[in-house]
């Protein structure tokens, strides 16, 4: 099948094991370290979903998603926000973003997959 | 005869005179005492010379010009403003000043003095005529030499006895200015003090705000710091205990759980660290909303189900109807019942009885939650050290290595922050033990 992710996280680790388990329940995977890498790989692949750390090292991931919306290629891409403070401040954030979600961290190996399939259309 | 309008000095003066022994009479004004002098003929004439209808110059003019009242003395109650007085005083022809405001002691020895003399002023001798000139003006001087004398003697001896009082005045001054002076000084040096002081105030206080400014941040640093290697840790091992890259043996699997469980007592232990050093340093904020009490114990309950029924528990759970939603802090929440009873089911041996209660107080403004099991339960003398931190109980049913320690004191601290009470009861070891919490329905807390 092959249905595509974009997985965006700047620490490789966190990359390596999102990809391992999205790749094991057969989607095509895209890791991308940065916001800019992770646009392009967007554009160019058209995702069926995003997941994406809130902290990426040159923007936040919640600007990375703001971007990708005014593109109206890319407009309609749900975004999934991988976050260690889902209470907090940054939830008006994510909440503000139309078409997006999010999980926290750590991540639950044994139901990330499902928590991200919910989010695809 | 004292002449003087003011009723007031008349009768000062008459008072003195009386209690030396004189007899007095009064005269109100010049008109008046002239009339008296000549009909009683008075030893001695003490005149003011401001009055009405005829005043004290022209009063003592008129005796000396009457045969009769020729020889009576006259002395002058002046205010000595204007040195043409003296000269009016020489041209009436008085024979004495006194200088308002008099001393008693002075112009009773004035007095004396002038009945002393009365001898001498018995026979007149011939009047010379003196002519001076002063301030532009010519006066005609017509006083026995005795008279001008005197007056001027006792003209004198006022000006210098106003001078003295003149000269203790401004020393007096002087030493008040000096004194002020001090005070004023040291008022000065108080101030500067007290600038000094404010600015050391304010020091403290911006190197306090960034000591607690660098506190924050070190307790979010160390909180990412720490956490991030130890996800993947705990992410890694699981996945691989789960066999989800293939098989593995029995060491294998054996040795990646305990690298598993040690991971994930390890992220529980360093949670609970960075929770209880921010509550603490009352760094720990809620992030209050309205939470659906009831829904959020029953996610708890759902969540614990598994340990529950590995050991084989029977787990009552008693959640009224209307259990009303409190405001509070939906994860410290769900973090302090998930410690309750996660402690319930650790301390209790298999197949005993655990049980959650919830119901609203009396008077409805707070919630009850209760956690009880038939456990293990915790002697008298625990009773505190379970608040304290790291207090660990070795016990066949629970193996040391399960628990923090801290748990407890940290859940405890966390419904305190709502403004609420956490209280722990046991009668004893194996007798079980009641965890129960409070909490404000409106949050009391910060």
């Amino acid at each position: 099948m092959g249905r595509k992710v974009v997985v965006v996280d700047d620490n490789l680790n966190n990359l390596l094991l999102e990809k391992d388990l999205l790749e094991i329940a057969g989607f095509e995977v895209f890791e991308a370290d940065n916001a800019a890498d992770a646009i392009a790989l967007v554009k160019e692949h058209n995702p069926v979903v995003i997941v994406m750390d809130v902290r990426l090292p040159d923007i936040r991931g919640t600007e990375v998603a703001r971007i990708l919306q005014q593109d109206k290629g890319t407009r309609d891409i749900p975004i999934v926000f991988v976050t260690a403070s889902v209470l907090a401040d940054g939830r008006l954030e994510i909440d503000s973003i139309p078409n997006s979600g999010f999980i926290s961290k750590p991540i639950n190996t044994r139901t990330f997959v499902q928590e991200i399939m919910k989010f695809i259309k | 005869m004292i002449v003087e309008d003011s009723a007031i000095q008349a009768e000062i003066l008459r008072r003195i005179l009386v209690a030396e022994g004189y007899s007095v009479i009064i005269a109100k004004d010049g008109a008046e005492g002239l009339s008296k002098a000549k009909g009683l003929k008075p030893d001695l004439v003490i005149s003011d010379i401001n009055m009405p209808e005829m005043n004290g110059f022209e009063l003592c003019r008129h005796l000396k010009n009457d045969a009769d009242t020729l020889k009576t003395p006259v002395i002058l109650l002046t205010s000595l403003s204007v040195p043409t007085d003296v000269i009016s005083a020489l041209e009436s022809g008085a024979d004495n000043f006194i200088v308002k405001p008099y001393e008693k002691s002075h112009l009773l020895s004035r007095i004396e003095y002038i009945f002393l003399n009365r001898e001498l002023q018995e026979h007149p001798q011939s009047q010379n005529a003196v002519e001076i000139h002063f301030s532009g003006q010519q006066y005609v001087i017509t006083s026995e030499k005795k008279q001008i004398l005197d007056l001027l003697i006792s003209t004198y001896e006022n000006a210098v006895h106003k001078n003295n009082e003149l000269i203790s005045v401004q020393k007096k001054l002087e030493i008040l200015n000096e004194e002020l002076e001090q005070k004023v000084k040291s008022v000065q040096t108080l101030n500067e003090d007290l600038i000094i002081q404010q600015g050391v105030a304010e020091d403290a206080r911006n190197q306090a705000e960034m000591a607690s400014r660098i506190k924050t941040e070190f307790l979010a640093n160390m909180s990412h710091e720490l956490r991030t290697p130890l996800n993947s840790i705990n992410g890694f091992s699981e996945v691989l205990y789960d066999e989800t890259f293939g098989p593995l043996n029995d060491k294998q699997k054996k040795y990646i759980g305990n690298v598993l469980s040690s991971g994930k007592h390890l992220l529980l232990l360093i949670n609970q660290i960075l929770d209880t050093a921010k509550v603490e340093s009352g760094k720990m904020k809620l992030t209050l909303a309205s939470l659906p009490t009831k829904h959020l114990l029953f996610e708890i309950i759902q969540l614990v189900e598994d340990m529950v029924n590995k050991k084989r528990l029977k787990m009552i759970i008693e959640i009224e109807e209307d259990l009303p939603d409190i405001e509070g802090d939906e994860l410290k929440f769900k973090q302090i019942i998930y410690n309750l009873l996660s402690n319930a089911i650790k301390f209790t041996n298999d197949d005993g009885e655990i049980g959650l209660s919830a119901k609203k107080t009396g008077p409805s403004v707070e919630i009850e939650v209760e956690v009880w099991d038939t456990g293990i339960g915790i002697a008298a003398e625990n009773m505190e050290k379970i608040f304290e931190g790291f207090f660990r109980v070795d016990t066949p049913y629970s193996r040391l290595t399960e628990g923090t320690g801290l748990g407890l004191p940290l859940s405890r601290k966390l419904v305190e922050l709502h403004g609420g009470i956490l209280t722990a009861e046991s009668e004893g070891l194996d007798k079980g033990t009641r965890v129960r919490i409070t909490l404000p329905i409106i949050s009391g807390g910060e």
